[in-house]
């Protein structure tokens, strides 16, 4: 990044700031803060173990300073000020997921284009919110986009406040599914013998009020609903698709999802043998999709500093956005994140990376060299390092 | 407040606490002159040790209550982390094992007599009545308490992913929360230690502290492993090593689960260098930066090797044979290779560096 386009948006960096109100995080004061200055070089230097004391008013400090990145903690300490964590006296920490579209399976690097990127991070984002809101039953969340690749969610209910990292981690293992066992999922009922068939001992049932257990149940419900709706044979070739069942294991089934389908409407998969084995196939498929690919770290790190909403990415020069719930379904992060304050003019740039791009709504497709943009795409392409800046 | 048998039978409430305080016990005095306090205290500690309880409670009142703030000295004295641990524990199976029998005796004869311990009187005391609700099947536990308490339980079922979370709240049975209690118990004992014991305390003491310190290296539950013997290694470690050393590139759970194993045996960085070395793939800078941060050296935690059960979820448990399951119940990659080790006659056992050197 040459000289004068590091000056040109630290300065437009430096206009935002002045001109939006930013509303810090609870107890900001009692958090850790840090920021990355512009530098020369290819390397970042980050300024950390800043209270709020040391930074002054957080509106004034921005504005004057102009950071390329600003954090602050998950954790709020004695001491934010001190230099090393021991020294800081941990008081709590929010919970923080982070979803980045880098590290999700479903993404094609190199092939997904930012604006795919970031769509399937909001499905990812969506089902995370599921279990936040349904397993969870987490109330205070609040969800940011990051204003690069990916989502935030800030969860500060005071029950979670404490948690070390250990719990932490079970947290992000059941959001990921990671160390489900379906023989754990099923809860076990003993019954007396029926007379005229021999009866198990336990009857097991897949577990309908929550949990990994009800999703599974669910989708094994839906998968009887179809089998019942079907004539036989179509039943049994869909049955049959499953590992180990066989043509009869598959009538079996079909049978019972007729004649004794509220039974799997309960849970119960002692009904056959088989109802178990397609179960857990189906257990295999419920976490595959649903799971919410979170980055591990970010969550069990009490110590995190986490991206400020309000602020702008630096390399993006998008803004990290806060983002309503109701606005959620409608939030596109192409035209959502782009700052007010780069809008309505354009600048001169040297396009130096060409090809597509999407932003604001309009799709663009750049040649290299010296050009007018609007300033938002001009400042996107800066921060990304595809363009440098040019003279007016 | 005066001192009763409910303070004596489970030592860690805050009432039992405040009776010590109210009876103006000092225990400088104390230790000085009641010599039977002494003993229990030291029982407590050594039974916890040898029979992960803590022993017959004294016929006196108080010199059974008395004696758990003496145990905790002592224990703070030690300050050895494997006796801290194993006298919570202790502690902790005690009185799980008393409320447990109180409670289903409470519950039979509707009992309302004072001086017993009822389960909303446990609660409160851990500030769990809020977050514990009893329903028809069982209870509901509200999840931050839920992982407050179950992050360092044994065993899959209480892993939060295979439990019913519905709304913030886990579905325990009966006895799962009597098994929650305990760990809160467990925690509580835990809390604080070690005290800073004032000098005269210590000194009158001294011999009850170097008894225990002998108990303990009889025990050997302080001996840190230095032996590498990689045919000895529990599955999972010998299938990550197998890996490594055939160039096949692990992720970095699996990395960090072999290099902190490694580590945890006595290898020093150059061995564990030299080990993978075999695999050309592995880069030596990488490997040096993985298992300096592991050590400590690099950061400002040092790390030890994963739990049976972390391995399991990350899915690196392989081949589990009898003594995963049976003699070590999946608990630590280290008890494994530590039971392979005391199994084994010492004299038979090559150590991988001094084959090294002989080769070399």
């Amino acid at each position: 990044m040459h000289e004068q386009t590091r000056a040109y948006l630290r300065g437009r960096f430096g206009d935002y700031y002045r001109r939006t109100g930013l509303s810090p995080p609870p107890d900001a004061s009692e958090r850790e803060w840090g920021y990355v200055p512009w530098t020369e070089g290819p390397g970042e230097t980050m300024v950390r173990h800043r209270s709020l004391l040391d930074l002054g008013e957080l509106g004034e400090f921005l504005a004057r300073e102009r950071p390329k990145h600003v954090y602050f903690s998950a954790g709020r300490y004695d001491d934010p000020g001190a230099s090393t964590m021991s020294g800081k006296g941990w008081r709590s920490s929010d919970l923080v997921f982070d979803l980045d579209a880098d590290h999700l399976p479903s993404v094609v690097l190199g092939e997904d284009s930012y604006a795919t990127m970031l769509a399937k991070c909001k499905d990812a984002l969506e089902r995370l919110l599921d279990f936040l809101d349904d397993d969870f039953g987490f109330e205070d969340l609040t969800v940011v986009f990051s204003g690069g690749r990916g989502y935030h969610v800030h969860v500060r209910d005071e029950t979670v406040r404490g948690l070390d990292s250990d719990a932490r981690r079970e947290v992000v293992d059941y959001v990921r599914g990671i160390g489900l066992e379906f023989d754990h999922l099923v809860d076990e009922e003993t019954v007396d013998g029926e007379a005229g068939r021999v009866s198990p001992a336990t009857n097991r049932y897949l577990p309908a009020e929550g949990g990994w257990g009800a999703r599974v149940h669910e989708r094994l419900l839906e998968l009887a609903e179809a089998v019942r709706e079907q004539d036989e044979e179509t039943a049994i070739e869909t049955l049959s698709a499953y590992d180990d069942i066989g043509e009869r294991r598959a009538r079996a089934m079909y049978n019972i999802a007729g004649d004794r389908f509220e039974e799997i409407e309960r849970g119960n998969i002692s009904a056959h043998t088989a109802f178990e084995q397609v179960a857990e196939q189906v257990a295999a498929v419920t976490v595959a999709e649903e799971n919410a690919p979170i980055d591990e770290p970010v969550t069990t790190d009490t110590n995190r500093l986490i991206r400020l909403p309000g602020s702008l990415h630096g390399g993006s020069g998008l803004a990290v956005v806060r983002i309503e719930r109701a606005d959620l379904d409608a939030f596109d992060p192409l035209v959502d994140a782009v700052p007010e304050t780069f809008v309505g003019h354009d600048i001169a740039v040297d396009v130096t990376d060409p090809g597509a791009v999407e932003l604001n709504g309009e799709a663009f497709d750049l040649d290299e060299g010296v050009q007018q943009l609007p300033e938002y795409l001009g400042v996107f392409l800066m921060a990304r390092g595809r363009a440098e800046k040019a003279q007016e | 407040m005066a001192i009763e048998p409910l303070h004596a039978r489970y030592p860690f409430l805050g009432a039992a606490r405040r009776a010590v305080d109210e009876a103006g016990v000092d225990l400088a005095q104390v230790v000085a002159s009641e010599e039977a306090v002494v003993e229990r205290g030291l029982e407590r500690v050594e039974t916890a040790v040898a029979e992960r309880e803590v022993g017959d409670p004294h016929r006196r009142t108080r010199v059974e209550l008395l004696s758990y703030p003496v145990a905790r000295v002592l224990v703070s004295l030690v300050d050895e982390r494997v006796l801290t641990r194993a006298c919570a524990r202790a502690e902790a199976a005690t009185a799980h094992e008393r409320f447990t029998e109180e409670f289903a005796t409470t519950a039979e004869y509707k009992s309302t007599a004072s001086g017993r311990l009822t389960l909303a009187d446990l609660l409160a005391e851990f500030d769990l009545t809020a977050a514990v609700r009893e329903t028809p099947d069982g209870y509901r536990v509200e999840v931050g308490a839920y992982l407050d308490l179950a992050a360092d339980q044994w065993g899959d079922e209480w892993r939060l992913v295979n439990r019913a979370l519905a709304d913030g709240e886990v579905r325990v049975g009966d006895d799962e929360l009597l098994e929650l209690l305990r760990q809160a118990v467990r925690h509580r004992v835990e809390e604080g230690l070690p005290l800073s014991v004032p000098d005269p305390v210590a000194t009158e003491l001294d011999d009850e502290v170097d008894r225990i310190r002998e108990t303990l290296a009889e025990l050997e539950l302080t001996r840190e492993i230095d032996t590498v013997v990689p045919e000895l290694f529990p599955p999972c470690m010998k299938h990550l090593l197998d890996r490594v050393q055939k160039g096949d590139h692990l992720e970095h759970h699996s990395r960090f689960a072999i290099a902190s194993f490694l580590t945890s045996i006595g290898m020093t960085t150059d061995d564990i260098v030299d080990l993978f070395e075999v695999n050309p793939g592995f880069g030596e800078e990488a490997t040096r930066y993985q298992v300096d941060h592991i050590r400590g050296k690099t950061s400002p935690t040092e790390y030890s090797p994963p739990s049976c059960a972390t391995m399991q979820s990350y899915g690196d448990c392989v081949n589990m044979d009898d003594i995963c399951e049976d003699v070590i119940d999946q608990s630590h990659p280290l008890n494994y290779y530590e039971h392979r080790l005391d199994e084994s006659d010492e004299d038979d056992l090559v150590d991988w560096r001094e084959s090294e050197d002989a080769g070399a």
